[in-house]
């Protein structure tokens, strides 16, 4: 019996549980500055016009917290989170983001499937640390948008 | 004799363990608690990072008259992502002490367990099938596996109560009714897991409760 879930085991260990490094680039919005390299000699016209939709259609949950925090001067991000679907996974991206010394103020939107960080004053996060952190916390970002334009309102 | 009673107590103390959710975040711990028609048993797992955790768990066969205290490690060999959903594979073991009490009193030995899980859940459905083998020597040597599926009348948001109805069946082979099944209520509010139901093929009950830290 043991020999039987023994070997599915070891087969299972050998496949990476997160395969994370393949996000898609394309979903992120960086801005004016972002050029993503992949999409170099592509025509992605129609896909990119799509993706851009999505991506404008994130907001920032409206939180006291949330709040307080873009009133003292951070920079608000939203990433759209790939897996959250209760609680517990709730519990994990507070707890990860919440003791990060560049967060502000935190939250995850169950019914928006999203992420809401606002930094404190002055700080940064790369959307690669962002990710990195979503990972440690058990989940996977689909996209990420930032700035004043999330604001609803 | 004083060993069973010390097991018994350290049981107790945990309110007793052991399966669903068995990774959280990095650093994060959990305490599950588990009793169905054949065992209670208790869980407490620390998870160094979101890929596996290491606890202690106690189990308590009521029907076998076996004691189980060990370390269990787990394994989350692979997670799916989706939009609207989230799909996980396990796989644990554990090792440790198995006593026998009562009819078994006075026979203790090196024992093992190992299992595999997998689960899908949206915010509104859920399917799970756990298997697992125990090795106990004289004391008992069985498998037993356990099917679920469940459905939300609606989506909680953050920090709301989410509510379950779920429909468990577990087949232990050396039962004398092998085929169990189990409706029940899983409550799910903030970190705290709670769920209860009544075996109606064993007239036993269900009660279960976790709590990520």
């Amino acid at each position: 019996m043991f020999r039987r879930l023994l070997i599915p085991a070891l087969m299972a260990f050998a496949t990476p549980a997160f395969a994370q490094d393949n996000i898609d680039h394309s979903k992120m919005d960086h801005g004016s500055a972002y050029k993503p390299d992949h999409h170099a000699g592509h025509d992605h016209e129609a896909e990119t016009h799509e993706e851009t939709e999505v991506i404008n259609s994130l907001t920032l949950a409206n939180q006291p917290n949330l709040a307080a925090a873009v009133a003292a001067g951070g920079e608000p991000i939203v990433a759209k989170v790939l897996g959250a679907v209760c609680d517990f996974c709730v519990k994990a991206m507070n707890k990860t983001f919440g003791k990060r010394d560049d967060v502000a103020a935190v939250y995850v939107d169950l019914d928006s499937k999203t992420l809401n960080l606002v930094l404190k004053p002055g700080a940064t996060m790369t959307d690669k640390e962002l990710i990195k952190a979503v990972k440690k916390s058990g989940y996977k970002v689909d996209s990420i948008a930032r700035g004043p334009n999330l604001i609803d309102g | 004799m004083l060993r069973t009673g010390l097991i018994t107590a350290i049981l107790m103390a945990m309110s007793t363990a052991a399966s669903a959710r068995p990774v959280s975040y990095a650093g994060g711990w959990t305490l599950i608690e588990e009793t169905d028609r054949q065992s209670t048993s208790a869980l407490v797992h620390y998870s160094p990072s979101a890929f596996y955790s290491l606890g202690l768990k106690t189990e308590w066969d009521r029907k076998s008259d076996i004691v189980f205290v060990g370390p269990q490690a787990t394994w989350l060999a692979k997670r799916w992502f989706g939009e609207d959903h989230q799909a996980n594979l396990y796989f644990w073991g554990a090792a440790g002490l198995a006593s026998g009490i009562e009819s078994n009193a006075g026979a203790d030995q090196f024992g093992a367990q190992a299992g595999i899980m997998a689960d899908w859940e949206t915010r509104q459905l859920f399917l799970s099938y756990r298997a697992s083998a125990r090795d106990f020597g004289k004391l008992d040597q069985s498998a037993m596996q356990v099917a679920r599926a469940g459905f939300a009348p609606y989506k909680g948001d953050t920090g709301e109560l989410h509510t379950w109805l779920m429909l468990e069946v577990d087949h232990r082979p050396e039962n004398d009714d092998p085929i169990g099944v189990t409706p029940l209520l899983r409550f799910f509010y903030g970190t705290a897991l709670f769920e209860a139901g009544w075996n109606v093929t064993s007239d036993a009950p269900l009660l279960n409760f976790q709590y990520r830290f």
